[in-house]
């Protein structure tokens, strides 16, 4: 079956102002969707969005701080899903909690699966 | 990815119990000027989890886990913020650290660092309305969010009591030492009146999310034992404990599967909860043990009584009637004194019932519904419907919560067919 990725964009200040109750929750829904029979992989990434690596012509490699640094989101990490199909894929990824706490879940297709 | 040995879903409100205890613990390493410190240390640990464990399993131990997180981070802000003091704090976390994991010292001292929290929020020089916030926060692991939504009031309301409690325990200096002696006394009063308080807002059949009632009740109910099992535990505070554990065993029943309310005499009394009477009983017991009769006695002795009884018919009326006389000694409140109205009903009939429900209304109680709805109730059993009918309507167009207005509806009904009579 094809493989997507699914990519969890999130603000990590988004948590701050939930309740040990609330944590609790999140930290359950999580662990259920790590659990799916459809999740292949599941990681995590630092909440620090890191530097980019950039090797402008002629000159050498320079490192930025993340490409992510105007908006307050960062890439907080990825899912690997196994679906029929991409609509079936972005049907699953409906469900993720990450949509629940104010982050986005980007859906892609992995070539050759 | 299918790990079948890890759990699905964690202990039962895990995160909520281990944030009182472990911001207790903090609030006495950093002072309870540090509150805010103590709540962030605890906040970052939980933080932690939510990042790690969905990915990496759930740790064997997971309150150690938080704790030890917790205890790490709390060694970054020390250093980070040239506490003073700092080093004793260093060394007694490094103590800690010593310590095996699952060492009942530990657990004592977490017991005794969440005593001593208890004592500090409910402290008489903060405001009964803050001690309450501030021990569902600190405590009980309630948000500011929870909070105003158990209490029906705005979350900016609350933040200010929280603020104005903290502000008040920084400025007086208030100690998280425990007090002893005569203080002792003093203070543990302040306390059970705001376990009691919690109790009350969960128990009240206000409107209101039914879920997060029933945790300000089992919070209430958590708390008030750990003072009563704890070294400085009294009589009164087992009355207190068998008051609400008899009381809360009945909440499942008080309402139908229909959602409408039913009174304690129609409960099936199938759905009171067993383990909870059962603990009721057991301080209900222990707090037989001095010669003092507190307000608490009183209405644990109602309760136990209610609770007894095998169904509506056995129910012990005219000892119920002695305890509601002996309550209203010690607290002669007009509300105290409506709930007695209807034990007097039970003994020596609605007639005279009447008479002290009018009495009360000449006195306080004008604009209370339950008041109508009582007298409204003792004349339908007098046969004096249009009356009734007049006191149920009266009722309806004071405040009261869907279902009460559902019930009184009902009793309008029944008072214009009185064959349908409850």
């Amino acid at each position: 079956m094809p493989l997507y990725m699914l990519l969890l964009h999130g603000d990590p200040k988004a948590w701050n102002s939930l309740s040990p109750e609330e944590m609790q929750k999140a930290t359950e829904r999580y662990m259920a969707w790590v659990k799916k029979p459809f999740t292949k992989d599941a990681k995590r990434l630092g909440d620090d969005p890191g530097k980019v690596i950039r090797k402008p012509k002629g000159s050498q490699p320079r490192t930025t701080d993340g490409p992510y640094s105007e908006t307050k989101e960062v890439l907080g990490g990825y899912y690997t899903i196994e679906a029929a199909s991409y609509d079936e894929a972005v049907n699953l990824a409906l469900e993720h909690p990450q949509l629940d706490y104010g982050g986005a879940v980007e859906v892609r297709h992995v070539y050759g699966t | 990815m299918g790990e079948g040995s890890q759990p699905d879903i964690l202990l039962e409100h895990l995160f909520r119990r281990e944030a009182g205890r472990m911001v207790a613990f903090f609030a006495r390493l950093f002072g309870p000027a540090h509150l805010d410190l103590a709540e962030e240390t605890v906040q970052e640990a939980m933080l932690r989890a939510l990042q790690t464990w969905p990915y990496q399993g759930v740790p064997e131990n997971a309150a150690a886990w938080l704790f030890r997180v917790a205890r790490n981070s709390a060694i970054d802000a020390i250093r980070r913020r040239k506490m003073q003091a700092g080093e004793a704090m260093l060394a007694e976390i490094a103590r800690g650290d010593s310590i095996r994991e699952v060492d009942p010292l530990i657990e004592e001292q977490l017991r005794d660092d969440e005593l001593r929290m208890i004592f500090m929020c409910a402290h008489p020089e903060i405001s009964e309305e803050a001690s309450v916030a501030l021990s569902l926060k600190t405590v009980g692991g309630f948000s500011v969010r929870e909070i105003a939504r158990a209490f029906l009031a705005d979350e900016a309301t609350i933040a200010q009591r929280l603020v104005r409690a903290k502000r008040q325990i920084r400025e007086r200096g208030l100690s998280i030492e425990m007090p002893h002696g005569e203080e002792l006394k003093q203070r543990l009063d302040s306390v059970l009146e705001t376990i009691y308080l919690i109790f009350n807002e969960g128990y009240a059949a206000h409107e209101g999310e039914d879920l997060i009632r029933r945790d300000l009740c089992e919070e209430a109910l958590r708390l008030g034992q750990l003072v009563a099992t704890s070294s400085i535990s009294t009589p009164k505070a087992n009355a207190l404990v068998a008051m609400m554990a008899l009381q809360a065993a009945r909440l499942a029943a008080r309402v139908d599967e229909a959602g409408e309310l039913v009174l304690l005499e129609k409960q099936d009394r199938n759905r009171w909860d067993r383990e909870l009477i059962g603990l009721g009983f057991h301080h209900f017991n222990l707090s037989m043990a001095g010669d003092e009769v507190t307000e608490y006695h009183a209405q644990a002795a109602i309760a136990a009584t209610h609770a007894r009884a095998g169904d509506a018919e056995s129910i012990e009326w005219p000892w119920i009637l002695q305890f509601y006389d002996q309550l209203l000694e010690i607290n002669p409140s007009p509300v105290v004194a409506l709930n007695r109205a209807v034990a007097v009903a039970k003994v020596r009939g609605p007639e005279e019932a009447l008479a002290e429900v009018d009495h009360l209304e000449k006195r306080k109680l004008r604009d209370y519904y339950l008041l109508l709805a009582v007298r409204g109730h003792l004349l339908l059993e007098l046969g004096r419907t249009s009356e009734a009918a007049a006191n149920f309507e009266a009722a309806l167009k004071l405040p009261c919560s869907e279902p009460e207005r559902r019930f009184l509806r009902r009793k309008l009904e029944a008072c214009r067919s009185p064959s349908a009579s409850e």
